[in-house]
């Protein structure tokens, strides 16, 4: 009754470069976090082993501080890992996991499959059908070997590959590294543990991938998960279960603000959030001179109660109205400006338009202010 | 506003009171010289207005050495249709008292209202300075200020704008230059002044690059350690290939295999060698008994050689000598046709001879009897001339004598007629019986009568009538009658003739006479032209050749009559050089005939004694020995070559087909590839060592981490700049924006002062142009190809157009319903006396619109302003007198 963890692309190495230093580097931290939050599940959940499905690495040439880390990280769970290389971090004649070895960075506990073959776990009751890229991309399925490996008896046949199963993945019709969809089937597999697909997803009842421990981008679903599988016998359908592994939320909001009352829903959306949260917010349609002004003072409080969040406004009209106008009192020349401005910002370089306004909005409220002390 | 009255006291040199009242609301010159108090009034007047009554800055005014004095100035003036008094008074007595028709003010509260008034600020502290003037600044001209414009421009800004918005209606933005200012400062923070980046802006531009650069270099280098790892990859597994195939070791053997067979091709080539030595000499021992038996049997061939060419010279010879006799006949036969054609030509001659003769016979002949004839008419000829000569001599008569005989008469004609025709008339018709007489001619019948000169008519039974003709001319041409009737006879007495008649019948018959004998001389002419003589000679002459023609031909032999036919001399010739031609040809070929014959025989003869010699050789008996020897040896060589030439060719077609060549480069091949194999090997071994050295050097660097990392501070770098350049366009924008607005205010605000501008620039520059720039200062100066500022200008242009430029505003502000007031304090010093007349023309134009206060001390430069000059000298005097009249009653205002 063996129970391992399945995880997969952790992406080690990755830089944030959207985001702003100190918050890219927070990202980075989360994963490192990531992998002993992986540790300590597979020893909370008393698991033989623990395998992870390719791209480690975010890229072959990364320091040797940050290899160095990746191994520390898996200290906690001094049970087997079987870490099979991907795209990322092929195994080339030279590459992360040859560095790796040479640093003396890889804890006897750790097995690398570099080459394409069975690990036999004999004390855990495991046999792991293993098929590593040993190229950055290949065009043939890796895992069709898997169907003419014999394993002892009495082993749990587990596969670990990482590639695109064919035809249930959208978008990657001619993707590389291809996997057949019945594979588990044609193998006799027990389990087979997938990477490279950075959602949780599972494709049949003994095919799953894990997912990235940590989510990386806004585009993924239900990223941020590891499995808990347990194999009851041969030939039985495995236990699967997601535990939650990320720290951060990442989300990405499209609107549109006509109303007012828009403006008020989408800020109460965004203090919903938890704390742990990186958010990325593009606004469109328009809003008024008090509109901005609140939108501004939201956005600053979020800056500080979020990991991250960004604001697209170019696309987002500052629509002064009369009141706005009158209560800046910009009579003469300065007036003829703001209105000029207004009706620009429907023109080509209506982004220009838009900032001028604001800050001949903001010069004029300034001396408002001044006149009133 | 109009000054009407000035009084100071206790004020610098005015320690009495002065008063200057009566001011006329146009042009006031006042004058007087140095230190008279021109300019302390001046002085007074702005003191009035701009200090503090409560002031202690003011020392200046301050009569020297007095500090007990209380300066104190009074004016009284009009504006905005009211009345103003104002006192003030400074330092010891420290007042202001304004009174506005009949509402008083004072202190504080009438400074603001002055203030207010004319357009100025008062310093907070201290004695008022030039930025407070405003209004008056620009109006009131210090001495020696006047071209300064621009700072009192600047100072008067906002009075005139706010006259101008008045004016125009046009609401100038609240500080709105003042938000231009602030957008400049920001912009600027942006932008160098000509617009390029600078600061942050253009250092994260740099950055950006910079940072590009880096990624870009690790790139590269990402992309060569890839390729590296590819190639350690490739050569890892051709390396464990080969190392396994061992493929060298293949090519080792080969390459025995390929020696092998090459030495047993060598060993062969050694017997081919030795055997064709062999073959060698015996082919140069038959070669030279060839060689003797060649000789042997060349004696032989020589003899048949000697035999046909002896056989020949005796066919040749029987050929010519069988030719001879038909040469020697064509000889013949030419001799005898040369003679016959000489002779041929010998009668053709004596033919052409006789017929010459012939028709020179017959010529002589003809041209006898032609002679005979001519001779014969000559003398005819000669009997006619002698007849007509003597025709001519009886005849002989004046032909022009003749004519003038008949002019005569045709006069003598006329003259008659003329007088019929003045005669007087006789007519009668008497009765058959009755007589008349007349000039005793007696009358009867009927008939008339031509009366010319005196005439008796007598009537028998009656008496004698007489008859004068009458009329003058009647006696003259009776004269001319008798004068012409006598000429006539004298003339046909010389002529001898009896009549004119005669006279004509004797002219023509001369004429014909001398024609016939012009002809006859001609027709001599023709026929005997040098004479009779000369005729008769060559008759003899013609006679005698014929004589002697006839003599010759009878003496020529007459030509055979054999010979039938004639030819001429040409083609007898002809034929005679035709015939010597032919001899000449059969005599040359007879010679030539002959030479062959003679050469032929000799060679016949040295062919036979040759043959006969060699003949004799060829039967030697010892030499048919020698040859019959040499055969048999020559057979024996044969056979021994033949055998060894077998053997050998078998031998090299084995050769040949080994390819020895071949094998050579067979086992150089096989050499070849054991060493490349080998040190491909090592080399892929070395190279796989550098690689993998390399590799582990360059992965140390985390080289994509690195560059992630890079393009991470990239996008910072261009978040940061993008935001900046948002700012930058929208700042750009918006000053844009602002300054144009702005510029189209301030270019309507201009119009107004320009078009006042314009008014007296023209008086002063006619084809000139002075623009006023956006902070209504005269700006660009223009006059025909001159283009320039003001300030570029002369120092009495410039003070003339700053004169100008006040004056316009001036109206400016009074248009705008403000209060104006011109003080020009000893002003346009610099300006001759042209410019200095078109100034006094425009201060006299503006003169009609504002007061205007001129206060020179040279006055006789201003005598022609039509206003009358004021001298302080004389109004102080006056007002002394005044002030001890005053001090008297003791009233005052």
């Amino acid at each position: 009754m063996p129970t391992f963890l399945h995880t997969a692309d952790w992406q080690m190495g990755r830089a944030f470069s959207r985001f702003e230093t100190e918050d890219g580097a927070a990202l980075v931290e989360a994963r490192f976090e990531a992998i002993e939050k992986l540790a300590r599940l597979a020893k909370e959940h008393q698991c033989d082993a623990v395998l992870v499905a390719g791209d480690v690495f975010d890229a072959q040439t990364v320091a040797d501080r940050t290899i160095r880390r990746v191994f520390n990280a898996t200290r906690e769970f001094t049970g087997p890992w079987v870490m099979l290389p991907g795209n990322h971090d092929a195994a080339l004649a030279e590459s992360v996991w040859t560095r790796a070895r040479r640093l003396a960075a890889v804890p006897d506990n750790v097995h690398l499959a570099l080459e394409p073959g069975v690990i036999n776990l004999e004390h855990q009751g495991l046999a792991i059908l293993c098929a590593p890229l040993t190229q950055r991309n290949t065009y043939s399925d890796l895992t069709e070997a898997f169907d003419t490996w014999e394993t002892p008896d009495g082993l749990a046949r587990i596969g670990l590959a990482h590639g695109s199963v064919q035809g249930l993945l959208p978008d990657e019709i001619d993707s590389t590294n291809p996997i057949l969809p019945n594979r588990a089937q044609t193998a006799r597999l027990d389990y087979l543990a997938l990477g490279d697909w950075h959602g949780t997803r599972q494709i049949d009842e003994r095919t799953w991938y894990s997912g990235t421990p940590e989510p990386e981008r806004f585009r993924n679903n239900e990223a941020g998960y590891a499995l808990i599988v347990n194999v009851p016998g041969p030939r039985e359908t495995p236990g699967v279960t997601p535990v939650e592994t990320a720290r951060y939320q990442w989300h990405q909001w499209r609107e549109t603000l006509t109303v007012e009352s828009d403006l008020d829903r989408l800020l109460d959306r965004l203090k919903a959030l938890p704390e742990p949260s990186v958010v990325d917010l593009r606004l469109e349609g328009a809003v008024t001179l008090a509109g901005e002004e609140k939108l501004i003072n939201a956005l600053s409080v979020a800056e500080a109660r979020f990991r991250s969040i960004q604001c697209d406004r170019s696309g987002l009209q500052l629509e002064p109205t009369d009141d706005d106008i009158a209560a800046l009192k910009a009579d003469g020349y300065v007036g003829e400006v703001i209105e000029h401005l207004r009706t620009r910002q429907q023109d080509d370089d209506a982004q220009a338009a838009r900032d001028a306004l604001a800050i001949l909005a903001g010069l004029l409220k300034d001396r408002k202010q001044e006149a009133s002390e | 506003m109009k000054l009407r009255r000035l009084q100071v006291e206790q004020l610098r040199q005015f320690r009495q009171p002065f008063v200057m009242d009566d001011l006329q609301p146009g042009l006031n010159l006042i004058h007087g010289p140095n230190e008279s108090g021109k300019s302390t009034l001046v002085r007074a007047i702005r003191a009035a207005f701009f200090e503090r009554y409560r002031t202690s800055s003011v020392d200046d005014l301050r009569p020297w050495g007095d500090s007990a004095a209380a300066p104190t100035i009074t004016l009284d003036f009009e504006a905005q249709q009211k009345s103003w008094h104002l006192v003030k008074s400074f330092l010891q007595r420290k007042r202001c008292d304004l009174r506005i028709d009949s509402t008083s003010y004072s202190e504080d509260e009438a400074e603001e209202k002055l203030a207010e008034l004319l357009g100025f600020q008062f310093s907070a502290k201290g004695v008022s300075k030039p930025e407070h003037w405003g209004v008056p600044g620009l109006l009131w001209v210090e001495q020696g200020t006047g071209q300064n414009i621009e700072q009192a421009v600047e100072h008067a800004g906002d009075h005139l704008k706010s006259a101008l918005n008045s004016l125009v209606g046009e609401v100038a933005s609240t500080g709105g230059d003042e938000l231009i200012e602030q957008v400049k400062t920001r912009w600027s923070e942006l932008f160098t002044p000509k617009g390029k980046p600078r600061g942050d802006y253009q250092k994260l531009e740099q950055e950006r690059e910079e940072h590009q650069q880096e990624i870009d270099e690790l790139q590269a280098r990402i992309q060569k350690y890839q390729e590296q790892v590819d190639r350690l990859g490739k050569l890892t597994r051709e390396y464990e290939r080969t190392q396994q195939e061992r493929p060298w070791e293949e090519a080792e053997r080969q390459l025995e295999q390929a020696k092998e067979r090459y030495r047993q091709v060598e060993k062969l080539e050694q017997q081919q060698a030795q055997e064709k030595e062999i073959l060698n000499h015996l082919q140069s021992r038959q070669q030279l008994l060839r060689q003797n038996q060649e000789q042997l049997e060349s004696l032989n061939r020589k003899l048949d050689v000697r035999k046909a060419e002896l056989e020949r010279a005796q066919r040749e010879l029987d050929q010519a000598e069988a030719r001879s006799p038909s040469i020697a006949s064509s000889v013949q036969q030419a001799k005898s046709a040369y003679e016959a054609a000489a002779k041929q030509v010998e009668q053709a001659r004596l033919q052409e001879t006789r017929s010459r003769l012939e028709q020179d016979i017959q010529r002589l002949d003809q041209q006898n009897r032609t002679l005979t004839q001519n001779l014969e008419k000559a003398r005819q000829y000669e009997q006619e001339l002698e007849k007509a000569r003597e025709q001519a001599r009886q005849n002989q008569i004046d032909a022009r004598a003749v004519k003038a005989l008949k002019d005569t008469e045709h006069q003598l004609k006329e003259e008659n007629i003329r007088s019929q025709t003045i005669a007087t008339r006789l007519t009668w018709e008497l009765e058959p019986d009755a007589r008349l007489v007349l000039n005793d001619e007696p009358l009867e019948g009927r008939g008339d009568r031509q009366l010319l000169e005196d005439s008796s008519l007598e009537i028998p039974g009656v008496g004698t009538l007489g008859i004068t003709p009458g009329g003058e001319d009647l006696a003259s041409t009776r004269r001319r009658l008798s004068t012409l009737e006598q000429g006539l006879t004298e003339q046909m007495k010389t002529l001898g003739v009896d009549s004119v008649q005669q006279a004509e019948h004797r002219l023509v018959a001369y004429e014909a006479a001398e024609r016939t004998l012009q002809h006859t001389r001609e027709l001599l002419k023709s026929v005997a032209p040098v004479g009779n003589d000369q005729l008769l000679a060559d008759q003899k002459e013609t006679l005698s050749q014929l004589q002697k023609a006839k003599t010759e031909l009878h003496n020529s032999p007459a030509p055979e009559p054999a010979q039938s036919r004639v030819t001429d001399v040409a083609s007898a010739e002809a034929g005679r050089a035709q015939a010597e031609t032919r001899l000449a040809e059969a005599e040359a070929q007879e010679r030539k005939h002959q030479t062959e014959l003679l050469t032929r025989r000799q060679t016949r003869d040295n062919a036979k004694a040759e043959w006969q010699q060699l003949l004799d050789e060829v039967q030697n008996p010892e030499r048919q020995k020698q040859f019959q020897t040499l055969s048999k040896e020559l057979a024996d060589i044969e056979e021994k070559q033949g055998r060894l030439e077998a053997t050998l060719q078998a031998r090299e077609q084995e050769i040949a087909q080994a390819r020895p060549e071949i094998l050579k480069q067979d086992i150089e091949r096989y050499q070849r590839s054991i060493n490349n194999l080998r040190q491909t090997q090592e080399e892929r071994q070395r190279e796989l060592r550098d690689i993998q050295v390399r590799l582990e050097a360059w992965g140390a660097e985390g080289l994509e981490e690195q560059r992630n990392d890079k393009v991470a501070e990239l996008e910072q770098c261009n978040r940061r700049y993008q935001e900046l350049r948002r700012r930058a366009q929208a700042l750009d924008l918006l000053l844009t924006l602002l300054t144009e607005k702005r510029q189209a205010l301030t270019r309507r605000l201009q119009a107004p002062l320009q078009k006042h501008l314009d008014h007296y620039l023209s008086l002063l520059f006619p084809q000139a142009t002075l623009e006023v720039d956006e902070h209504l200062r005269p700006g660009t100066f223009t006059r025909g190809t001159e283009l320039g500022q003001i300030n570029e200008l002369s120092f009495g242009a410039r003070e003339q157009m700053g004169l100008i430029s006040r004056l316009a505003y001036a109206d400016l502000l009074r248009e705008a319903g403000r209060p104006t007031l011109v003080i020009l304090d000893d002003t346009l010093v610099h300006s001759d006396t042209d410019r200095l007349d078109d100034m006094k023309r425009i201060l006299f134009d503006a003169a009609n619109r504002h007061q205007i206060l001129l206060f020179t001390c040279h006055p006789e430069k201003w005598s022609d302003l039509g206003v009358v000059p004021r001298d302080i000298l004389a109004m102080k005097e006056q007002g002394l007198r005044l002030t001890s009249s005053e001090s008297l009653t003791g009233s005052s205002q």
